[in-house]
């Protein structure tokens, strides 16, 4: 069996990690070395992708519109769910139905495929600290996510070329983790405020056995929107016209960020902007004005909590620790907020902003088999039904029932010689059919015959992942086939297949890209290497070595401006064999040096 | 006829003999459920009204361990297919024989006298009760004093929470008098109907106590 690694794919930042015999451990860059990627992802002109770091830190002031931030926000949904923010932050493909297309880089990116740039690099990093090629993983979601988002998710795995085989819910996934590192028995409260979703489960925990209770929440609101909060007080002190300038917001959204971070520690903090005609612009927050300005928000996790308690069938009284996930749950505020719903100090010994990819790498090994004695028994997060006679939404299964869950319907027809039975599936807690979230129809086809004759069975089954699949049996016949689901707000196996064939035909660009990228790079540390030291032992030389370096350089030079990473290679060797005198110059006069005691800074 | 049936199953993997095992006791593969087994069967439970909660856990953990997708992600297709098919009937199982209520009316289906989906009329004994808490619901719409009338109307939740209380224990008596003689017989059947509408009828009303107070708590 592959190894299977666990991933958190956060609204902010994402993380992979692998359970090991010691326990879980994060896997982080290979090269700097960092636990978190940003879930940042730039499209810029040249054609180039860039993820993670770069793209959040520098790219997203200078190209804010191909920069795309916070790509799990638009994860399962469609064009009318864009608001108003979000178009003034990004580019749209306006008119399209379905699945909502960003406008990046001069093409049309789906939430999946600009996902599974982050996937990818995960895989990247997770590839690299094993040794071993990686295209199995656990991916954890929002408990709350609905099915279409949930469907989105998978599909970026199989973009980036992962086999995810199992859809963990973060809150879970968190109490796995502290219940592996604290044996916990007893109810448990997970609060998990993430950059951009907010989820609350009540889970059981009886020998080995994590059973969800309850879950409830809101995929709209997260720290980010604290963020935004924060920036809306300096933008507010600009020109109108800067206040909408995209490098401008972009920069004070960054800005906002650390302030928050700030505020968790010091009771003040200074955001300072330089306006492009140089006047800077300052603004202090002081923690109880940054307080009130996100009170509401914050205010906003506490129905959910109720709800979820009630659903439960648990008194804050009965739980018996609270867990906080999510980065959020710093800001003291959000720690209060917690403290007075459950009338308890939050624990808070793993990192939050680690505790779900540990508890995502625990998963992944619980599935090939390497922790036999513990077992996840999770929730559908909101209620699935059918849309009936004048648009009423009857349920088929009701919110926080454990998965995997199935329910049989007998369908019929209503008139005479109808040809097929039409389904339209959604989710959601609302009485009427339009007020929740549609998640596919589809259409059975069936023999002529008198109203009411007809028999159909059709069987609605959630897996343990949270995802709907259908199979309906015409019970004249006997004859039982899976039903074609078009989802609402996804993409279909064939979009996906020719996203994947475009990919393989850009595969090689890409690796090509990549070579040049760090031929180029090489170049230009040993052209500047050679530079300096010429600088300063050039005179050492004899004039043929000093005439062979100086064509190498030139040779260089002009292949680090070419598009061949071959030959910029060739060069680069052709240089670091010609400098080769040089160096030894260098060691010599600093031995030389060195025997009459004179130190190596002052040559 | 059909358990004799179902007794004589061999696993589908090893041919092992399974019998109305959800999982093969030899090489551990998930099976298809067995036609005609009930959810007291699919935990390996007797035919009973009364069900003891803990016993009922206990068999519900052993039973996810050893079907739930999760143990099976590594095996073949058909594995992962029966897997997830055992899975959903062992949670449905649970969520099901671990509520008085939804047992009984499990109970009536299983004798073929289901409850119906929804019975408007008011069960006599109920008339007085259901047409004070509407009068009360009317007077809260409607309030010049709108903090007392809602005082009045929690109170009005709290009997109800009380009334449904007292009726759930009383059927729960009634379910070990039942096991110990007749649970299956037309009178056990058409008392147990009349006290499932009762409280089906009660838990309507109540949430709808619930539902007005939550809607005029936040305005």
């Amino acid at each position: 069996m592959d190894r299977v690694v666990g991933i958190d794919l956060g609204t902010t930042n994402s993380l992979v990690a692998i359970l090991e015999d010691g326990g879980p451990r994060v896997l982080p860059d290979p090269d700097t070395g960092a636990r978190l990627l940003p879930s940042a992802v730039s499209f810029l002109p040249d054609g180039e992708v860039v993820v993670g770091e770069r793209a959040r830190h520098q790219l997203a002031a200078e190209h804010p519109l191909d920069t795309i931030l916070s790509v799990k926000r638009f994860m399962g949904l469609g064009p009318e769910h864009v608001t108003a923010e979000d178009r003034r932050r990004y580019r749209f493909v306006e008119g399209a139905s379905g699945v909502v297309r960003f406008l990046a880089g001069g093409r049309e990116r789906t939430p999946p495929e600009v996902s599974a740039y982050v996937l990818r690099e995960l895989r990247r990093w997770a590839e690299r600290a094993l040794g071993e090629p990686v295209s199995k993983a656990v991916v954890t979601v929002p408990a709350y996510f609905n099915d279409s988002q949930r469907q989105a998710t998978k599909d970026a795995g199989r973009l980036a070329g992962l086999e995810i085989l199992r859809l963990v819910n973060e809150p879970t996934a968190a109490a796995l983790a502290y219940g592996l590192d604290q044996g916990a028995e007893g109810t448990v409260a997970v609060y998990d405020l993430g950059g951009g979703t907010f989820d609350i489960s009540i889970l059981k925990l009886r020998a080995g056995i994590f059973e969800v209770l309850a879950t409830n929440g809101d995929t709209r609101l997260g720290g980010d929107d604290l963020d935004t909060r924060i920036a809306d007080l300096l933008l507010a002190e600009l020109t109108p016209q800067l206040a909408e300038h995209p490098q401008i917001r972009s920069q004070v959204l960054a800005m906002a960020e650390r302030a928050k971070r700030a505020l968790s520690d010091q009771s003040q903090t200074e955001l300072e902007l330089v306006t492009p005609d140089g006047k800077p612009i300052r603004r202090i927050i002081q923690r109880e004005e940054f307080e009130e300005r996100v009170r509401d928000l914050v205010e906003r996790t506490a129905r959910p909590c109720w709800q979820a308690l009630k659903d439960a069938g648990v008194e804050p009284a009965d739980i018996g620790e609270v867990v906080a996930v999510g980065g959020s749950t710093r800001v003291p505020l959000v720690r209060r907020t917690m403290e007075a719903i459950f009338g308890r100090v939050p624990l808070t010994s793993i990192d939050p902003d680690e505790v779900v990819a540990l508890g995502a790498g625990i998963q992944a090994g619980i599935l090939i088999g390497g922790r036999r004695d513990m077992l996840l028994l999770d929730v559908i997060p909101l209620s699935l039904g059918i849309e009936t006679m004048g648009g009423v939404f009857t349920r088929l299964i009701d919110r926080n029932v454990t998965i995997p869950v199935s329910v049989k319907e007998n369908f019929t027809t209503a008139v005479d010689n109808q040809t097929s039975v039409d389904v339209h599936v959604l989710q959601g807690e609302r009485e009427l059919a339009s007020d929740n979230r549609s998640l596919a129809r589809f259409s059975i086809p069936i023999e002529p015959q008198p109203a009411g004759v007809p028999r159909l069975d059709m069987t609605f089954l959630v897996d343990a992942n949270g995802i709907l699949s259908v199979t309906a049996t015409d019970l004249r016949t006997g004859r039982e086939r899976t039903v074609e689901v078009k989802p609402s707000y996804g993409l279909t196996d064939e979009q996906i297949e020719q996203m994947l064939e475009e990919s393989f035909d850009h595969a090689e660009d890409d690796v090509q890209q990549r070579q040049l990228r760090e031929a180029r790079v090489d170049a230009d540390t040993i052209l500047h290497a050679t530079r300096t030291s010429l600088e300063k032992h050039g005179q050492s030389l004899e004039p043929d070595e000093a005439a062979c370096i100086d064509r190498a350089v030139t040779a260089l030079a002009a292949a680090r401006d070419g598009e061949d990473h071959l030959r910029i290679r060739e060069c680069y060797d052709e240089l670091s064999q010609a400098t080769e005198p040089l160096a030894r110059r260098i060691m010599d006069v600093a031995l030389r040096e060195a025997v009459e005691g004179r130190s190596l800074e002052e040559l | 006829m059909v358990r004799a049936q179902t007794r004589d199953r061999e696993c589908w993997h090893c041919s092992a003999r399974t019998g109305l095992a959800l999982v093969c006791g030899q090489c551990e593969a998930p099976q298809p459920l067995a036609a005609g087994v009930d959810l007291f069967a699919v935990l390996g439970l007797r035919r009973r009204l009364v069900v003891d909660p803990d016993d009922l856990e206990r068999r519900y953990h052993e039973a996810s361990r050893a079907v739930h997708p999760d143990r099976h992600q590594t095996a073949g297709e058909r594995d992962r297919t029966f897997s997830l098919a055992a899975s959903a009937a062992v949670n449905r199982a649970y969520r099901t024989l671990r509520d008085p209520i939804a047992r009984g009316r499990y109970w009536l289906e299983l004798h073929g006298t289901p409850l119906g989906e929804r019975n408007n009329e008011v069960p006599p004994a109920l008339a007085e009760l259901v047409f004070e808490t509407q009068e009360q619901l009317a007077d809260l719409r409607g309030a010049s004093d709108p903090v007392a009338a809602r005082r009045g109307v929690e109170t009005t939740l709290s009997d109800l929470d009380a009334r449904l209380r007292a009726l759930v224990a009383e059927l729960e008596a009634r379910y070990a008098a039942w096991d110990a003689a007749g649970g299956e017989t037309p009178d056990a059947l058409a008392e147990l109907k009349r006290r499932l509408s009762e409280i089906a009828y009660l838990n309507t009303l109540r949430d709808d106590v619930d539902e007005t107070l939550d809607s005029l708590g936040s305005s």
